[in-house]
């Protein structure tokens, strides 16, 4: 067993330096027969990681203790699911992952109909590939999933019971997958430079793959807030932690890409600008996952894993120095017939201060989380900063970026006159204010939470204006019914109508993340019998429970839930005893509504009974569920069908004779 | 003027504006990270500076009392330098002996440790134990158990 596995590991290293050589040498002999090859090649590697993937998904399932890594990760006990899910567990596997995305993108790519007589394919063929050996060469001889010990266990060491939770079966794989996909746009931008092609054709070919990876990213991101709020019992969904900004930094470039590649598509401006964002993102994600994997900054997550790092700085640093060699050395063309921006008040320049503001805040979240490393480097003294400072930075960046999306959809292209603007802005500015008092009559209070809501409900009304002025006007032409009307508004443009959506989603998103000014905590130790008292709430601990589920023991806490002297029901805040671990696991109870979250975690207990409770009131965070929710809608709405979508953006570039 | 160089002021103001964000935010918000050796022993130097530190935790000093929730224990590393915290709060999950505990706080003169906050790391993911630690008679206990 482990000699296949092995052999398809070192079989797709060869085959895939091969791909590579072959689509370099094809270019310049220009021979269709060798690009053929270095396909074929391609197809051939991406059939190996299937082969290994499956492989190791058999191992992990039947037990098969000799490998080391599935005698690391799992143990008989765990259910299919979890014994799977081990496959990302660890280094080993989650690298096979990574790769085995990376080969199956190749061949999406590369076999894509519409890349067909397209001669950028063999270019962006030979940069994946080049990701591919590297990956390929860490599986080889850095981290071999496949390596076997020299006996065989009788039991494994068991999953992490921190990873024995149903959102951690998605949120790696989103995050490889978002990661992953931000390979293929930057394939295409690098092979548009090398051609010298300067339209927008790579930014249109790839705009479905950019915008699958954004939402694969926002996906992960959210799943694994949820995981931590969930699962880890501090309360909160977001830390600041280093691993956790690692994978919201590409996020924060790509939004801004997403945004600033239309300015390029309707103006023909910003075109160095949006290779160096794309070009950026990717690099970040490497950059990502050299934070998460060599252990140079104190984190919770721990991963150290000496040489891994250091490898991945190396590829980073030649995949900057490769890019930026690139782009400088077509700079010039790039900056040649490029438009001019009209007016400042106008949807240009608005997104032209959206990408500023999001960049500034990728700049900010970076210099926060390599700090330490910085300061270490120049004063030899390793200085933090902590939460406070993302929050003292990033709030109010989040506000502004609210108030630009609140303004841009209803500010023309081109230039917007004052009249248009008033028009269209005192209504919603009018009942956003007054939605904010009602909420102040209702106990709402605190300057930062009272901007931050009439800034958030000025942009959820503008862009309801916005739906019902396009749906007027639909209808002054078709006399369609409202409805009627309203759907074929947004089925006409999926795209636009579709990032309206997405807008509304980062709104709920905003009201959420605002509710935590909110917060209360309540941390007591209490015997049977007695009540704790947060906010409305009144929470009694009725005893301690014991249960088993499978193979875990299960100690358990009846509290009953009463607010304002309405009976709730009961909560069951749990630990759990996993066998192979000897301490127990916070598992939360949570009551919520779409006002707060009663968030009650049982901490421990005496011999007399007596047991510590953290109870914590949050308020909205249910907002920031629904909004990921509406988020992933809106994306899916622009990228589903629709007759936008199926137009291929037509090559008008170099020609060359091998494609 | 023209329209460009207007969006370029523009531009330029929200860079500065977020720059002079960053470096106000920057004073209240920094600490610094230090070894446990430097926590003992140069513990004057660092008063009143919000710091971080990691340690193995030793399972015996374990102090809980769960009334008052107060929480007591001693950190040491591999030159047997030891660190007392105090801590208002709650054991944190997989809080047992050898296990690394990441403290955020202050240091007293009295060389006591108070914690605002305290973690365990996560005995991740991407690391694992070492096969050579192998140990037969655990494992067929477990077995054994599962037999039952």
């Amino acid at each position: 067993m482990h000699i296949i596995g092995n052999l398809s590991i070192n079989l797709a290293l060869i085959l895939s330096t091969y791909s590579f050589i072959m689509f370099v040498f094809g270019i310049r002999k220009q021979s269709q027969r060798m690009i053929n090859s270095a396909k074929g090649a391609a197809l051939s590697v991406f059939i190996l990681a299937t082969i290994s993937m499956f492989l190791m998904f058999y191992l992990l399932a039947t037990n098969q203790f000799q490998f080391q890594y599935v005698y690391q990760n799992t143990s008989t006990d765990l259910s299919m699911f979890y014994k799977l899910s081990a496959m990302w567990a660890g280094n080993e596997g989650s690298l096979l992952l990574w790769t085995y995305i990376l080969t199956m993108y190749t061949v999406m790519v590369v076999f894509s109909n519409k890349m067909k007589n397209n001669p950028m394919t063999p270019y962006i063929g030979a940069i994946i590939s080049t990701n591919t050996i590297f990956f390929y060469l860490i599986l080889a001889f850095v981290t071999p999933p496949f390596k076997t010990l020299d006996f065989v266990p009788p039991e494994g060491n068991g999953l992490n019971p921190m990873l024995q939770d149903p959102s951690m079966l998605w949120h790696p794989v989103a995050i490889y997958l978002g990661y992953v996909g931000l390979v293929v746009p930057f394939a295409f931008a690098i092979a548009a430079l090398i051609l010298k092609n300067i339209d927008s054709y790579w930014l249109k070919i790839t705009r479905r793959w950019t915008i699958i990876a954004w939402l694969f990213l926002t996906l992960g991101n959210v799943i694994g807030g949820y995981w931590a709020y969930t699962e880890l019992g501090w309360g909160g969904y977001w830390a600041w932690d280093p691993v956790e900004n690692a994978s919201f930094l590409p996020w924060l470039t790509v939004t801004a890409y997403l945004h600033s590649v239309m300015i390029q598509e309707r103006k023909n401006m910003l075109k160095v600008w949006n290779m160096s964002l794309i070009i950026l993102s990717y690099i970040l994600t490497l950059f990502g996952t050299f934070l998460v994997r060599s252990g140079v900054l104190t984190s919770v997550h721990s991963f150290a894993d000496g040489n891994l790092g250091t490898y991945f700085m190396i590829f980073l640093a030649f995949m900057v120095i490769f890019s930026m060699y690139i782009l400088m050395s077509r700079y010039q063309m790039l900056r040649q017939d490029t438009g001019q921006i009209e007016s400042v008040l106008s949807k240009e320049s608005s997104f032209l201060m959206n990408n500023l503001i999001l960049v500034g805040a990728t700049f900010a979240v970076f210099w926060g989380t390599v700090f330490p490393l910085i300061s270490e480097a120049i004063r030899g003294e390793t200085v933090t900063v902590g939460e406070p400072f993302f929050n003292t930075v990033m709030a109010p960046i989040m506000l502004a970026l609210m108030f630009l999306m609140a303004v841009c959809p209803l500010i023309a292209w081109q230039r917007a006159s004052l009249k248009n603007v008033r028009d269209n802005f005192l209504i919603p500015a009018i009942f956003s204010l007054a939605v904010v008092a009602l909420l102040v009559v209702y106990g709402l209070h605190g300057a930062y939470p009272i901007i931050s809501f009439i800034l958030i409900m000025f942009m959820i009304f503008t862009h309801i204006a916005e739906f019902i002025r396009g749906t007027k006007a639909r209808r002054r032409s078709t006399n369609e019914p409202v409805l009627k009307a309203f759907w074929k508004l947004f089925t006409g443009n999926r795209r636009r109508y579709g990032g309206y959506i997405v807008h509304f989603g980062i709104a709920l998103i905003a009201i959420g993340v605002v509710g935590a000014n909110f917060d209360q905590e309540r941390v007591e130790t209490i015997s049977p019998g007695e009540a704790i008292s947060i906010d409305n709430y009144t929470i009694t601990y009725e005893g301690l429970e014991q249960r088993s589920d499978g193979v875990n023991t299960v100690i358990y806490a009846d509290m009953d839930i009463e607010k304002d002297g309405q009976e709730l029901g009961y909560l069951q805040p749990e630990r759990i005893f996993y066998r192979h671990f000897d301490e127990p696991s916070t598992e939360v109870a949570v009551h919520s509504n779409l006002a707060e979250d009663l968030y009650v975690v049982l901490s421990g207990w005496e011999e007399d009974d007596s047991a510590t409770f953290v109870v914590k009131i949050n308020p909205l965070v249910q907002w920031i569920w629904l909004g990921s929710f509406v988020t992933v809608i809106g994306s899916l709405f622009a990228i589903w069908g629709g007759r936008q979508n199926k137009v291929v953006p037509r090559y008008q570039g170099v020609q060359r004779q091998v494609s | 003027m023209k329209q460009n160089t207007k969006v370029f002021i523009s531009g330029g103001a929200i860079i500065v504006a977020i720059l002079i964000l960053m470096v106000a935010a920057t004073p209240g918000s920094t600490g610094s990270e230090i070894n446990l050796e430097e926590a003992v022993n140069q513990s004057e130097r660092y008063e009143n500076r919000y710091i971080t530190t990691e340690g193995f935790l030793i399972g015996d000093s374990i102090d809980w009392d769960a009334n008052n929730v107060e929480l007591r224990f001693d950190l040491e590393d591999d030159l047997d330098n030891t660190l007392s915290v105090y801590y208002e709060g709650v054991q944190p999950d997989n809080f047992s002996d050898d296990v690394i505990v990441i403290v955020h706080g202050y240091l007293h003169r009295d060389g006591v440790f108070e914690a605002e906050r305290v973690q365990t790391r996560c005995p991740s993911s991407y690391e694992s134990e070492d096969p050579e630690d192998y140990d037969t008679e655990r494992h067929s206990d477990m077995l054994r158990d599962s037999d039952e």
